[in-house]
């Protein structure tokens, strides 16, 4: 590897209840020094149990499992870890002022003098625009300084890695994605390896260098959010990315005369389009995938679909218009604003050249 | 309109607080007659009224002087505070662990704990009496101290253990992050959250030293560490004729010293930290 890896997680298994519940099966991560990457699934997929074991919190089923800058430390104790975690919930110790807070981590370790320690509080709570809070208590400030000072505890202590656990969750929506674009602005300004653990796709995908996709304690897929989303590896990952989500239709492939065609209950289309037909023969029935944004309404051609417009929901920028093609619900989303009426007969082109297709497995083919 | 609203404010206000005041009376009163009773020269004991005719400290010099009642005020002082220190000693880490971390027979464990406080103490005395003499406390004051705690550490343990259950796991969590051992965590973050309980706890503690008569009457001698609830006693039934004045001055001066501490303590009882999450 050319360059240096931050942290790898190797087959990382996690059981409770002696082996009842298997929060992680199978984790392998493995990421870039100076490198932010999310983790993303849904609730319960062992995201934070992926992360409580790589600080030390739970301890993993493998002895080898979690690796930082080369070094195996999943035996180690978390405070000699050296790595900073952020939790959900706002772990600020209610009996310290907000400086003392911020100092936690520098004042157990002592490597720096009083007035170093004092130096450094002052820097980072300028960084994180929490400077006038500091003699405050924890009750004394809102949630989004609070998360701030959270922030401001593990960065001061120039941790090897950030671990943050849906910092952002309990912010609303728009402190939210304020301080998300912060968090990546001094993420990329101190460049410490940080793992941030979302539930939610549209943080990770504006967030992530990297994306981890996680169910069921196992990785699904790595990759950018490029990748992720235009090439999901499978069904689970290619629905559970995209607002609006994926359109999913079952279809089957038929042979007529030597062109493959594709069938469902709403149409019957030529399948020369997509790439790859040619692995499509051998399979009877599949799942057809279709981002909403390669649904196009098209004046009629032997190769559109009939479908009938139901409901319109404008986003501004974008329109979602909800079809209904022969009982098949379908979403389009075109840009800017639609010409089209509730209730009206129109004809859809679907891109089937950047529609997944998905085997009975959920792979994609 | 404006009536009717201050009526509807005023009038639950007015009603609660004559009801406090009357509650208020119903304990002073017999204070006050105690405090002016301990001035009164000894022929006006049995007369009827508030004030003395003559101010007399006769009774005070009697109580110090004679019965020596400060030192027993002394010991009861010390048999309070070790009662209390040694409590907070063991319930402490008791109801940390009880509430923290998971071991084998734990809830049996703690049931039995908490079962010693429905035994009742008076079958107690008698055993803890051989007991005390066979194994050398008998008429020490560690003796007295360890004797209370049949009482004291199961409640402690009880009371506590509730708190510190229902501290957030993820304060020590992130204290370990950040720099603690398990200990260190302990130390420096779960036991500042728990001081005003804490503080509540050696309050009652050294309550019970300070008030107990049972095992500080059997398991002392006039020689060693008497307390002052047992002199207080035998003044009361002991001799051939009460010296009511001299039994009002001890009540008294029993009476002071946890008030005083009461009052140093009270900022810690009324302040407790929000733990807050967002
Ligand atoms: N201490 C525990 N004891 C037993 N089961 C646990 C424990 N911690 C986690 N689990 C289980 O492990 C699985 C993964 O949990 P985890 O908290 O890692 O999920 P998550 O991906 O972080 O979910 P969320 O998005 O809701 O936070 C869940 O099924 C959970 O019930
Ligand atoms: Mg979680």
């Amino acid at each position: 590897m050319a360059e240096n890896i931050g942290i790898r997680v190797h087959n990382l298994r996690k059981t409770f209840q002696r082996g009842r519940v298997q929060a992680c099966r199978n984790v392998n991560l493995q990421l870039a020094e100076g490198a932010l990457m999310v983790l993303l699934g849904p609730s319960g997929c062992g995201k934070t149990t992926t992360l409580r074991c790589i600080a030390g919190l739970e301890q993993p089923d493998n002895d080898d499992a979690i690796w930082v800058k080369g070094r195996n430390i999943t035996r180690l104790q978390p405070k000699d870890r050296n790595l900073a975690f952020v939790f959900q919930d706002t772990a600020l110790f209610p009996h310290l002022s907000i400086r003392r807070n911020i100092s936690f981590g520098l004042d157990m370790h002592k490597t720096y003098g009083r007035s170093e320690r004092r130096r450094r509080v002052n820097e980072v709570a300028e960084l994180l625009h929490v400077e006038d809070l500091l003699e405050r208590k924890p009750h004394e400030v809102s949630g989004g300084q609070a998360q701030r000072v959270a922030l401001g505890r593990a960065i001061v202590m120039e941790p090897d890695a950030f671990l943050l656990d849906e910092p952002l969750a309990n912010l609303d929506a728009a402190l939210r994605v304020e301080m998300r674009t912060e968090i990546k602005r001094i993420q990329k300004h101190l460049g410490i390896t940080t793992i941030f653990v979302t539930h939610d796709q549209e943080e990770a995908l504006s967030l992530g260098d990297v994306i981890a996709v996680m169910r069921d304690g196992e990785v699904q897929q790595v990759g950018t959010s490029h990748e992720i989303y235009h090439y999901p590896v499978n069904f689970f990952v290619a629905t559970f990315i995209g607002s609006p989500p994926l359109n999913c239709l079952p279809c089957h492939v038929q042979t007529d005369n030597g062109a493959l065609n594709l069938a469902s209950q709403a149409f019957r289309l030529p399948l020369e389009a997509a790439g790859g037909t040619a692995s499509l023969r051998d399979h009877g029935e599949i799942m057809l995938g279709i981002r909403p944004e390669s649904i196009a309404i098209a004046p009629e051609r032997p190769d559109t679909v009939a479908a009938r417009v139901s409901l319109i929901e404008p986003l501004g920028s974008r329109t979602i218009v909800i079809l209904e093609a022969e009982g098949v619900e379908l979403r389009a989303l075109v840009q800017g604003e639609t010409s089209v009426r509730e209730g009206e007969a129109v004809h859809l082109r679907l891109d089937l050249g950047r529609a997944f297709f998905f085997d009975n497995a959920g792979n994609r083919l | 309109m404006a009536m009717h609203t201050r009526r509807a404010t005023l009038t639950p206000k007015v009603l609660s607080y004559s009801g406090l005041a009357v509650v208020l009376l119903i304990v002073l009163i017999p204070y006050g007659y105690i405090a002016l009773t301990a001035f009164k020269p000894a022929e006006e004991i049995f007369d009827v009224r508030w004030l003395p005719r003559v101010w007399s400290l006769d009774a005070w010099r009697y109580a110090i002087e004679f019965e020596q009642f400060h030192v027993y005020i002394y010991n009861s002082m010390i048999a309070g505070l070790g009662a209390a220190v040694l409590a907070l000693c063991v319930a402490v880490p008791g109801a940390y662990v009880f509430g923290r971390k998971q071991f084998r027979g734990k809830d049996v464990m703690f049931y039995i704990i908490v079962m010693a406080l429905l035994f009742p103490f008076v079958l107690l005395v008698v055993p803890f009496t051989i007991l005390w003499v066979k194994i050398g406390l008998y008429d020490t004051m560690p003796g007295l101290w360890l004797a209370y705690q049949v009482f004291i550490i199961p409640f402690a343990i009880w009371i506590l253990r509730a708190y510190f259950a229902e501290l957030p796991r993820f304060l020590e969590e992130c204290a370990m992050v950040y720099g603690c051992t398990a200990f260190k965590a302990f130390w420096r973050v779960m036991l500042p959250l728990a001081k005003p309980i804490i503080t509540s706890l050696m309050f009652l503690a050294f309550l019970v030293g300070w008030n107990d008569f049972l095992f500080s009457n059997m398991l002392t001698t006039g020689q060693g560490p008497r307390t002052a609830s047992v002199i207080i006693y035998v003044s009361a039934v002991g001799g051939e004729r009460v010296e009511w004045d001299v039994l009002m001055v001890m009540t008294l001066m029993a009476g002071i010293p946890p008030v005083l501490l009461y009052i140093l303590a009270q900022g810690q009882f009324l302040k407790t930290f929000a733990v807050r999450s967002y």
